[in-house]
């Protein structure tokens, strides 16, 4: 997937390397892995989304390995170097661009590991319909709503989770929040 | 030959009811055990296969119909009267037999009916709990209280997704103000309908 940086072009890698580095700051919950990929993908880029997805762990890893040992620009340039071969050049300098600015202010957690499992809720979308009839009942008339969450999973990559409830079981979902926030109040 | 609706023995309602049964067994509660040799043993070993077809495919079709059109006992009334009417229908006997069927069962195969045209992912499970996070990334969060939600999703049938999410207070009011939306919309629809 390395080589797939290629394809990407710079104002595009600068776009992806600004939100890994925010990322890592923690001024945003997640790359938009998926809404970048359809971007480059509209102007004409071949390129899908596990790829990109890749690429973001590579750079993230990439990034966050310098912070906690605190390289230099310079250092930087030379470790990635030696990890990624041929890497074209606008991308080696978007790099430096991105670390000389932005690079100092990353404060690696030590929590990264232990969160390694739990993914952020970011957003969530819904809608509401009514399955009137199928092919095999007439009179179906049931209500049942469509949740969307965007989630921002433990490498950073934000991604949307879909699933349908039917009344019961968003009421059910709807009393377990409720409940949530009752015991986040007193603790 | 005797004609089928003929078959049902002196003590009349019992074995279609438990031939009902059967058919509901296998067209909706997901039984692929129930099979038409097996009901014919058991119920109606009198009969010969081809009466004994003829009578499990017509009761099957009757039920079809009322469960596709989830009849209240109004509709039911009035199909199975007419049915009681009709050159080869029903007797009015096997009507009663029938009526009593549906109103003990019309629930649950109606709801096996709306599992079977779920084809998108749902939410099988949650669970939750409350941690009290005391190594953070924000110096501002230590003890801070999380929930970490964890939602089994999948479709109908096959494997689950487990995603593991983590809210703290700020989401939740997110999440409840959002789910405050939906329970208005779902309100509005069930007055109307």
């Amino acid at each position: 997937a390395a080589d797939k940086i290629n394809l990407i072009p710079q104002d595009f890698f600068a776009e992806l390397c600004e939100q890994i580095i925010q990322h890592l700051n923690h001024k945003i919950p997640g790359v938009n892995t998926a809404e970048l990929c359809q971007r480059i993908q509209t102007s004409g880029i071949e390129i899908n989304v596990g790829d990109l997805a890749k690429i973001v762990n590579i750079i993230s890893f990439l990034f966050s390995t310098a912070a906690s040992n605190n390289l230099s620009t310079e250092e930087l340039i030379t470790t990635l170097g030696n990890a990624v071969t041929a890497l074209p050049k606008h991308a080696v300098q978007v790099i430096r661009h991105v670390w000389n600015e932005q690079g100092k202010s990353i404060s690696v957690s030590e929590d990264a590991r232990s969160m390694a499992t739990v993914g952020q809720f970011v957003d969530i979308k819904w809608k509401l319909g009514v399955a009137m009839s199928s092919d095999t009942c007439r009179s179906l008339k049931y209500p049942y709503v469509t949740v969307t969450l965007k989630v921002a999973d433990p490498s950073g990559q934000i991604t949307d989770k879909s699933f349908e409830m039917t009344v019961p079981q968003f009421k059910n979902f709807y009393r377990q929040f409720k409940e949530m926030a009752a015991v986040l109040e007193t603790v | 030959m005797a004609a089928p609706e003929q078959l049902a023995p002196p003590e009349g309602c019992k074995p279609l009811s438990a031939l009902l049964n059967g058919i509901a067994q296998a067209a909706y509660y997901g039984n692929a055990d129930i099979t038409e040799e097996l009901l014919r043993g058991q119920l109606y070993p009198e009969a010969a296969p081809e009466e004994f077809r003829a009578l499990r495919a017509k009761m099957g079709g009757l039920l079809q119909s009322i469960a596709s059109a989830d009849m209240d006992l109004n509709q039911l009334e009035a199909f199975l009267t007419a049915q009681t009417k009709k050159q080869g229908g029903i007797t009015p006997d096997q009507a009663a037999v029938i009526a009593k069927f549906w109103k003990n069962h019309r629930i649950k195969i109606h709801e096996s009916l709306i599992n079977q045209s779920r084809w998108d992912n749902v939410l099988k499970n949650m669970n939750w709990r409350v941690d009290l996070k005391s190594q953070s990334r924000h110096i501002d969060q230590i003890n801070t209280p999380v929930a970490i939600v964890e939602m089994e999703l999948g479709k109908n049938g096959q494997e689950s997704e487990f995603l593991c999410l983590e809210f703290d207070e700020a989401k939740v009011s997110q999440m409840l103000k959002k789910l405050s939306e939906i329970e208005e919309s779902m309100t509005l629809l069930t007055q109307t309908t």
